[in-house]
């Protein structure tokens, strides 16, 4: 049976009632008869020998470049940069993608008798990864080839040895990436563009960049002015990134790159019916979520945190495209919008949102209230193409518990961000002009960063500048069963229930509003007319 | 306690004589003779059956090859295998034949497994082992081993002298195998050991064992030719091994013909250096169903 | 006439020992202090006046000593039976009102020539304090032979312990001037240069009185200003009020470290795993006030505190279990700081504490610490108040002696009109804060209030 593409239900009175992430819980509420409820379109079928696929790819490359086993020749300087752990969410079933990808591409180049080679995990300000994830991405064969003899290295944006800086660009954006990467003959670049924003020059321009590099185009006025940032020709984030790229292309630094698309098979099939249309749910699914439910209201929130961040999604390959970064940036979009793109008409008064365990920076960890947020008001609020899915003056609801919770290894600036910049101000325009540069030296986090599994200090700025066009375009943001203080304190309204939610949000959008709720995930993206 | 005194207590060296060194009773001086005594052999016996053995088949599950080379041989014999792990040697031992087993002591490195009392007596029991110099002829452990392999023991050694630190295997040494049986001509038993380097690596970080499967293939006996040198001796002890290795990669029609060419894949590995020669080691074999659902 | 007596009495030690294990201030109704009638205390020789107290607080050392917390230390340092009470506010015979310097030092006791530190006004440290013509004692209210202010039948102090109390200070205000007193000592003696990270753990009456003091006495250029005043406070309202009196950043106790290592760019050793306990900043603040006292606040004070840093103890101490070794590797300077006496200050001038202490009390109006007041008759209710005060969003609790007493008219009528203005005020102020038991007792005080000025009315 062929997938089915994406749907806008409209709640009438025999709809049953719609499923709700709830952090690590799950929610079944009733929505007002007339909302709208936007369904993703169903996983694409995955390739059927996605190392073949793979290998055509390389030896079959787009744009202005030759197959990648005529690109290698012993002697040369070779470095294979990935994506880190914030991708794929959730972190996909053994074997990760890189791992096939990698695998290919190290096995070209052994049989080119490249010596030189040099593995870069594409940090920017994520945290190191430790070595199960960089096992389970790359594979125990990858890892004990590379890591023992410390060829296996994570980009590392603090360290002025081993970072190079190619120029500026003619908006005056300083260009300054790893030194091995910008001084190698070749950089294989292997993406997971797992959503639109992911891949293209953004890769290198961001994935490899420094701070004094990424602080152009990670502040508060791009950030608005991008529009989605999901969408690469409306947003001021990629076309700063692509002028990067493009200095990057310039000063003689020669990049393959692989981009690869996943289904959207986004939880195994025991959850299944987190990824089925409610008035489809088998007599099976709906066991499965009631035990589940009733399981999870018994268990110690930490206990359903470790095993919510023990699924792995059972995503598959569906398209991978391999050479110039243009060419095959252009066609892993559209491949992206095949699988992920929803037509919605209109924009909505009120948008409401589930939020689940995971975003892209609590991979193994704990979703703190920035984070939130980020996913929130950062992420899905910008899954949108044209305009956004709510309006100007619009609420957002979010249904998370947003507890008043850090992890002190991987987040510590975060709390610090928490208590002392948000108990501040919450303007992402005043923040960055008073405590970035502050957070963004302090030696602490910087040494936490570089030795330990810390974000860089800086990071928590930019999980805020995410928001910053939500906070521009809403009138207000309410979050359900969020934890009151830790709330209040990014400056939204916390409400106990849904029916009070919307109670509160019709102090700002009226008594009749229009609901438009965004069952996601699974991943999709609004194209709103 | 604290304040028992003297003739509760054990006296203390007066300050005015000098106090003599300890006696070395560790490292190659170690007294293992007790280790051979009939009660410690049988309980060793039920130890190496009844615990390590199945302990071994948990985490490393073994496939055995050649045991049939054997059945016809005399025993004492003197083992000689590749070397990549800790695990090789109990693996090793809970794979021999019966015949052999509970009657074959092990040369172990005398500066690792003898440097402790306590650690000395743990492998004399475990299994059976007795200190042995790494890298050149010790007269009093070649005696030692020589005089064992006299009085009907068997003898495992690893010819390396060392368990291999990047997977591939470091040349064979004269001064172990060859030469003892040179000295005393027994016969030597090529054995290959495959896959104990996921299991337990040497080095790293990870204490633990990690469940891999493994494969363990004996040869048909060699004895040194008349006049052939130890070194020479040691270099077709280190090719039978090579052969082994190649029949469990390959198969083992195939891995006759290349050794009749001489085209057998060298246990060293490629002669490039960095990434690709750990890039040309084999890959961790694919683990089995998981045991736990997966949720 | 009523007064509550301290008495010498093992087993009521020992049950309000045990009591007090179920909360401070829990052992009052079983332990050693009664209320009994009493007579007046006797004039001890010239110099010495009979005070009658108006409002009398509840010291921390008061409730550990009802605790049976306090340390063995001071057993030869106090006479029994007394009337315990050393933050008074009172009036003379002659009407005038006066706060207590309850010190009772050499000049008290009738030793001439006096001893070297009362010879340098430093009274804190007298050195005779169980000598002279008067029994042991510490301070007034720990003698038996001077009275205490929690009673009816009053005190008797040396003159050298009277400190006119301004017309313009609320009884409110002048019963927190001996314990800011004992903060400005603290402070004076902290070394403030300008410009340094000061913090403050526990933010309860000294806590608090200690963050005023910083900011009143640095900005009348009596001490260096500092560069960032932190306070860890457990309890909103001792945050909110920190704010209000001047601190950079009122924060949670967990809260403090981070702060502080923000602001002094220091590194930390802390546990990055979750559920750990912060650990020792690298380098830290330059002065830490301790105003607790406790194992804890202690260990947190030498894990804030930067390498050759002060740490000033405020909060009285028992005999606890502390890890020194920060203090030794970190050369740490540990400072006691009790009581008060004469202050050298930043121009090179000295100055009675209790001096600035009415300054200080004057800039930031504290008599709005005083959170609620009680009869003596209800004493049980009131220790366990003063006890629980934080989780009961409550600072200072005192004894109002004033209803009962129509000795002093004449004192009170010139202070009815500010009453008037200020008890509306201090009510909003109260009421603003929202808290049911503020509110009980807020009620009970202001009741008080009125009634003595009606009878003051009902007289003149």
């Amino acid at each position: 049976m062929t997938p089915r593409p994406g749907l806008v239900l409209e709640v009438d009175g025999s709809t049953p009632p719609t499923l709700f992430w709830h952090g690590e819980r799950f929610v079944l509420e009733k929505l007002p008869e007339g909302s709208r409820v936007v369904y993703a379109p169903e996983p694409l079928v995955p390739l059927e020998d996605p190392v073949g696929a793979i290998r055509h790819a390389l030896l079959h490359p787009l744009g202005d470049r030759d197959p990648l086993p005529a690109m290698l020749r012993p002697g040369m300087r070779l470095t294979v940069c990935f994506d880190d752990v914030s991708l794929p969410l959730p972190p996909m079933q053994a074997p990760d993608v890189r791992q096939l990808v990698m695998e290919q591409v190290l096995d070209m180049a052994a049989e080119a008798g490249v010596d030189d080679v040099v593995l870069v995990a594409a940090l920017a300000l994520h945290r190191r990864m430790t070595e199960a994830e960089l096992r389970h991405a790359l594979g125990d064969r990858i890892y004990e080839a590379f890591a023992p003899n410390g060829l296996l290295t994570q980009h590392d944006a603090e360290d002025p040895d081993n970072l190079v800086h190619l120029g500026t660009t003619d908006k005056g954006e300083d260009v300054e990436i790893n030194k091995r990467a910008a001084t190698s003959d070749l950089i294989v670049y292997v993406n997971i563009n797992l959503v639109a924003m992911d891949g293209g020059h953004k890769s290198v321009a961001t994935g490899l960049a420094s701070y004094r590099s990424l602080r152009h185009h990670h502040n508060p006025k791009t950030m608005v002015h991008s529009r989605s940032f999901m969408d690469a020709p409306s947003s001021e984030l990629h076309s700063s990134n692509w002028r990067m790229g493009r200095l990057i292309a310039d000063s003689g630094v020669k990049v393959f790159q692989i981009e690869t698309t996943l289904n959207t098979d986004t939880f195994p099939r025991q959850f299944g019916f987190l990824q089925r249309r409610e008035w489809e749910w088998s007599v099976r699914d709906r066991a499965m979520y009631a035990a589940a439910a009733a399981a999870l209201d018994r268990t110690p929130p930490r206990v359903a945190r470790q095993v919510f961040h023990s699924i792995r999604a059972p995503h598959a390959l569906v398209s991978v495209q391999a050479g110039e970064v243009e060419a095959v940036h252009a066609v892993t979009t559209a491949n992206i919008w095949k699988q992920q793109g929803v037509e919605v008409d209109g924009q909505t008064d009120i948008l409401t949102m589930g939020l689940p365990y995971i975003s892209p920076y609590n991979v193994n960890s704990i979703m703190n209230p920035i984070l939130v947020a980020c996913l929130g008001l950062g992420y899905f609020f910008n899954l949108y193409r044209g305009q956004p899915l709510v309006r100007r003056g619009g609420v957002v609801i979010l249904h998370h518990p947003t507890s008043w919770e850090f992890h002190p290894g991987h987040h510590p600036s975060y709390i610090d961000f928490f208590e002392e910049v948000l108990s501040d101000t919450t303007d992402p325009v005043e923040i960055s002009k008073t405590y970035e540069e502050s957070f963004a030296t302090d030696p602490w986090y910087v040494h936490l960063y570089r030795t330990g599994h810390a974000y860089h200090g800086v990071h928590p700025f930019y999980m805020w500048y995410w928001c910053a066009h939500a906070l521009d375009h809403l009138g207000r943001v309410i979050v359900v069963g969020g934890d009151p203080a830790a709330v209040r304190r990014m400056g939204f309204s916390p409400a106990t229930r849904l029916a009070d939610a919307l109670e509160m949000a019709s102090d700002v959008v009226g008594r009749s509003p229009s609901l438009t709720h965004l069952h996601t995930p699974p991943l999709l993206m609004a194209d709103v007319r | 306690m604290k304040h028992a005194r003297f003739p509760f207590r054990a006296p203390t060296w007066p300050a005015g004589l000098p106090r003599p060194a300890p006696e070395r009773r560790v490292g190659l001086e170690y007294d293992h003779e007790w280790s051979r005594r009939y009660p410690v052999r049988l309980a060793r016996a039920i130890v190496l059956d009844n615990v390590t053995r199945p302990a071994a088949r948990l985490i490393a599950p073994a496939t055995v090859r050649g045991a049939e080379h054997l059945r016809h041989v005399a025993s004492p014999v003197i083992f000689a295998a590749n070397h990549a792990s800790h695990l090789d040697t109990p693996l090793l031992l809970t794979t021999l034949p019966v015949r052999f087993r509970h009657r074959t002591v092990v040369a172990a490195a005398a500066d690792h497994f003898f440097d402790r009392r306590w650690k000395a007596a743990m492998w004399s029991f475990g299994v059976a082992a007795i200190p042995f110099e790494r890298a050149r002829v010790n007269r009093r452990s070649a005696d030692v081993a020589a005089e064992l392999l006299g009085s009907g023991w068997n003898l495992v050694i690893f010819p390396e002298g060392g368990r291999s630190p990047d997977g591939w295997a470091q040349p064979f040494r004269p001064a172990s195998a060859a030469y003892l049986a040179r000295r005393t001509g027994r016969p030597v038993v090529p054995v290959h050991v495959n896959g104990t380097r996921h299991v337990l690596p040497k080095g790293g970080e990870r204490r633990l064992p990690r469940r891999s499967p493994v494969s363990v293939v004996f040869g048909t006996p060699l004895t040194p030719d008349e006049g052939e040198d130890v070194r020479r001796f040691a270099g077709r002890i280190e090719t039978a091994v090579a052969v082994l290795a190649d029949e469990v990669a390959s198969d083992w029609w195939d891995a006759r013909r290349r050794a009749a060419r001489g085209g057998t894949p060298s246990l060293r590995g490629p002669e490039t250096t960095g990434w690709r020669r750990s890039w040309a080691l084999d890959p961790r074999p694919k683990a089995g169903p998981d045991p736990w659902p997966s949720i | 006439m009523r007064s509550l007596v301290f008495e010498r009495n093992l087993p009521r030690f020992a049950a309000s020992r045990i009591a007090s294990t179920l909360g401070s201030g829990r052992g009052a109704a079983v332990g050693p202090l009664r209320l009994l009638d009493t007579e007046p205390p006797e004039l001890p020789g010239p110099g010495w006046v009979r005070v009658s107290p108006l409002l009398s607080g509840i010291c921390g050392s008061d409730l550990a000593t009802l605790d049976g917390r306090s340390s063995r230390y001071f057993e030869h340092v106090v006479s029994f039976p007394f009337v315990p009470g050393h933050e008074v506010v009172g009036v003379l015979e002659t009407g005038a009102r006066v706060v207590i310097e309850p010190v009772l030092g050499c000049a008290a006791r009738g030793i001439d020539p006096p001893c070297p530190a009362c010879a340098r006004g430093q009274l804190g440290n007298c050195e005779r304090l169980a000598f002279g013509h008067l029994r042991p004692g510490l301070q007034t209210g720990y003698c038996a032979d001077t009275g205490g202010g929690w009673s009816h039948a009053g005190l008797v102090a040396h003159e050298s312990q009277l400190h006119a109390v301004p017309g313009t200070f609320l009884d409110e205000d002048a019963v927190v001037v001996e314990p800011v007193a004992c903060a400005t000592h603290a402070v004076c003696n902290a070394g403030l240069q300008g410009g340094e990270t000061v913090a403050v753990v526990g933010a309860g009456t000294l806590g608090l009185a200690v963050v005023a003091a910083v900011s009143a006495l640095s900005v009348a250029g009596h001490v260096g200003a500092p560069g960032a005043l932190f306070v860890g406070a457990r309890y909103p309202h001792q945050r909110r009020l920190a704010g209000e009196l001047g601190a950079s950043a009122a924060l949670a106790p967990d809260q403090l470290g981070r702060a502080v290592r923000r602001k002094t760019g220091s590194l930390s050793m802390a546990d990055p795993r979750p559920g750990r306990p912060g650990g020792p900043l690298t380098g830290g603040a330059d002065v830490v006030f301790d105003c607790v006292g406790s194992a804890d606040s202690i260990d947190q004070s030498l894990a804030v505190v930067r390498p050759r840093g002060r740490v000033v103890l405020v909060g009285m101490p028992g005999r606890i279990h502390v890890d020194l070794a920060p203090l030794w590797h970190r050369e740490v300077r540990l400072l006691g700081a009790y009581a008060y006496g004469t202050e050298r200050l930043a121009s090179g001038a000295t100055a009675r504490t209790f001096d600035l202490a009415f300054e200080v009390v004057a800039a930031h109006g504290l008599g709005r610490l005083v959170s609620a007041t009680y009869p003596i008759e209800r004493f049980e209710e009131a220790v366990q108040h003063a006890g629980a005060a934080g989780r009961r969003g409550s600072v200072k609790v005192a004894f109002d002696l004033r209803h009962n007493e129509a000795r002093h008219h004449g004192d009170l009528r010139h202070n009815e009109a500010r009453h008037h203005g200020d008890l509306r005020h201090n009510e909003a102020r109260h009421h603003g804060d929202g808290r049911d038991g503020d509110a009980r007792h807020l009620a009970r005080s202001t009741t008080s209030g009125r009634d003595g000025r009606s009878s003051t009315g009902g007289t003149s």
